[in-house]
């Protein structure tokens, strides 16, 4: 788990490149010797790990060294196993994501659209998102089996009420100066609510979309933990019992690297969708 | 008959008196100064004229209609320029257009030709973020004068930007408003701004606000940037600024304390 969690905070990084060009020579530098150190950081880190478990725990059964585990992924990858675990993950992941963020999104709306509606659901949304609902989890697997659908309804738990918080708290800030603009010329309530709400709401629900990814993988992860048949959190314990570390540690390394992945992918989609937060 | 005809205004807010008894006529094409002291209404003023805020008594007349809300036929500029970030400067320039739902290939065109009238030619891809303070104010100008409107409200556009691109900004809104002579009504601070655009100057005092004294301005037109220089206009000057200082003072005074 501490691996996604890092892998996220390294992810935010790359988020700086497109406004590389337009930076001074000086900082582009700066930034070559930020990136130097982190390479460097994360090579000697490689390193000395992989000198702690050759020579000083020297235990196969506690710790596998990177090599040990870049072969296990090597063939955990051949045998076909590892797509296996991963296209489950992620079908989970998807559909739970998927789900949570329309319903989300459109929570926030009715949330934003009508005080009622927030009176109403504002004290689940926050008590909910509060509480750590994956301590549900194997209250859901008992209901629903240990197949994917047990999954999905862990990640929806979890995913769900950051985007439904995030929208509404979008849709409610929207500038006052500007919904006066609008109205300066004649905007209907309909009028502020599409031209002006809704795309400054947009960062905001972006921002909820993405804290989803990283608690939607832990949902995954962790409800897979407690039953199931196939999935990358089902690798990880099958291999814990098993005492085979380097196939545990596989699993958590792909799983960093997703999110790594669909953490940067998101930045990079930030970038594109809404240019006007870069600064 | 009068473009806009304005008798006994009162507003208030709460106990606050903002505006008392305001009476103010203004020709088609006249284009009027207000200045003040902080706090003295002009804002509340403007506001009531666009239709944003309502008056507590009295009538505001545009054309011999009475105002009530908002509407095509006023152009508010806006102090602070009020863009959508996510919009280019074309699609800001249009927004009045969209709501009022003609964004049609004439509206479009006509927009392109303010555009380039207010100096953004060539920019009408770019996004407020990448424009400077006097740009962004220009696009704000565009915006309003895009629906066409019969008077333009400004309220103190041009307070922030540095005092060159203001001199620069006051030559090219006189420029502007020669090509199709709109009613104006514009809000500043700066008195000599006032002389400089204006036919006529209105000098509100506070608490409550209410119009103090008016001013004909008999300088000849075109104007240009030298006029600041010449003893007619600093005698101009310096009258209008002799009737609000002591206001301006206490107004000083009052914030400070
Ligand atoms: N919505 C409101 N509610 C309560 N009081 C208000 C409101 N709007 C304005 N006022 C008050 O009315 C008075 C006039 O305000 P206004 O903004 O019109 O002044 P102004 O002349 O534009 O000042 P400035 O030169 O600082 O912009 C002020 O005392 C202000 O506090
Ligand atoms: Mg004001």
């Amino acid at each position: 788990m501490s691996a996604t969690s890092e892998g996220i905070k390294t992810a935010t990084a790359p988020q700086a490149e497109p406004a590389l060009p337009r930076l001074s020579p000086r900082l582009v530098a700066a930034l070559r010797r930020h990136y130097l150190a982190a390479f460097v950081s994360v090579a000697g880190g490689l390193a000395f790990w992989e000198l702690i478990s050759r020579y000083v725990v020297a235990n196969a059964l506690f710790l596998a060294a990177p090599s040990q585990i870049a072969i296990a992924i090597y063939k955990l990858a051949r045998s076909g196993q590892l797509w296996h675990h991963i296209s489950v993950s992620s079908a989970e992941f998807a559909l739970g994501y998927v789900i949570a963020c329309v319903l989300g999104i459109a929570l926030g709306l009715a949330m934003a659209s009508s005080a009622t509606v927030k009176q109403a659901l504002q004290p689940w949304v926050s008590g909910l998102y509060a509480t750590p609902t994956i301590a549900l989890a194997p209250l859901f697997i008992l209901w629903f089996g240990i197949g994917i659908w047990s999954k999905v309804i862990v990640v929806i738990t979890l995913v769900l009420f950051p985007v439904t918080i995030n929208t509404e708290a979008g849709l409610r800030t929207t500038s006052e100066r500007l919904i006066e603009m609008l109205r300066s010329f004649g905007a209907t309530r309909w009028q502020i609510f599409v031209k002006l709400s809704l795309p400054s709401a947009v960062p905001f629900i972006l921002a909820g979309l993405k804290l989803g990814i990283g608690r939607g993988l832990i949902g995954v992860v962790v409800a897979e933990l407690f039953g199931s048949r196939a999935g990358l959190g089902n690798l990880i314990s099958q291999s814990a019992d098993a005492f085979n570390m380097p196939d545990l540690f596989a699993g958590v390394v792909v799983l960093a690297f997703a999110g790594i992945v669909l953490t940067a992918g998101f930045g990079w989609l930030e970038g594109r969708l809404v240019p006007w937060t870069r600064d | 008959m009068a473009k806009l005809a304005i008798s006994r205004l009162n507003k208030s807010f709460g106990d606050l008196e903002a505006l008392r008894s305001i009476d103010l006529s203004v020709e088609r094409g006249e284009f009027i100064a207000l200045v003040g002291p902080s706090g003295c209404g002009k804002t509340t003023f403007l506001r009531i004229v666009a239709g944003l805020e309502a008056a507590t008594s009295g009538e505001v007349l545009l054309d011999g209609r009475a105002v009530k809300k908002p509407g095509g036929d006023r152009g508010f500029v806006f102090q602070n320029d009020n863009l959508l970030p996510w919009r280019s400067v074309f699609a800001n320039a249009m927004i009045g257009r969209e709501i009022s739902g003609q964004a049609g290939a004439a509206e479009r065109q006509h927009t392109m030709k303010l555009l380039k009238l207010v100096g953004l030619e060539g920019f009408e891809h770019y996004y407020p973020r990448q424009l400077s303070g006097g740009m962004r104010q220009r696009v704000n100008l565009a915006r309003a004068l895009a629906i066409d409107p019969e008077i333009l409200l400004m309220d103190e556009p041009f307070s922030a930007l540095d005092a060159q691109t203001r001199e620069i900004m006051q030559t090219e809104l006189l420029r502007i408003w020669e090509e199709g002579r709109k009613t104006v009504l514009f809000v500043t601070h700066q008195i000599d701004e006032a002389v400089f655009l204006s036919d006529r100057v209105l000098v509100f005092a506070r608490r409550p606000g209410r119009v103090q004294a008016e001013l004909k301005i008999p300088l000849p037109r075109p104007r240009a940037l030298t006029l600041k220089r010449t003893p007619e206009f600093v005698a101009l000057v310096d009258r209008i600024w002799r009737m609000i200082e002591d206001d301006v003072r206490a107004a000083a005074l009052y914030e400070n304390a």
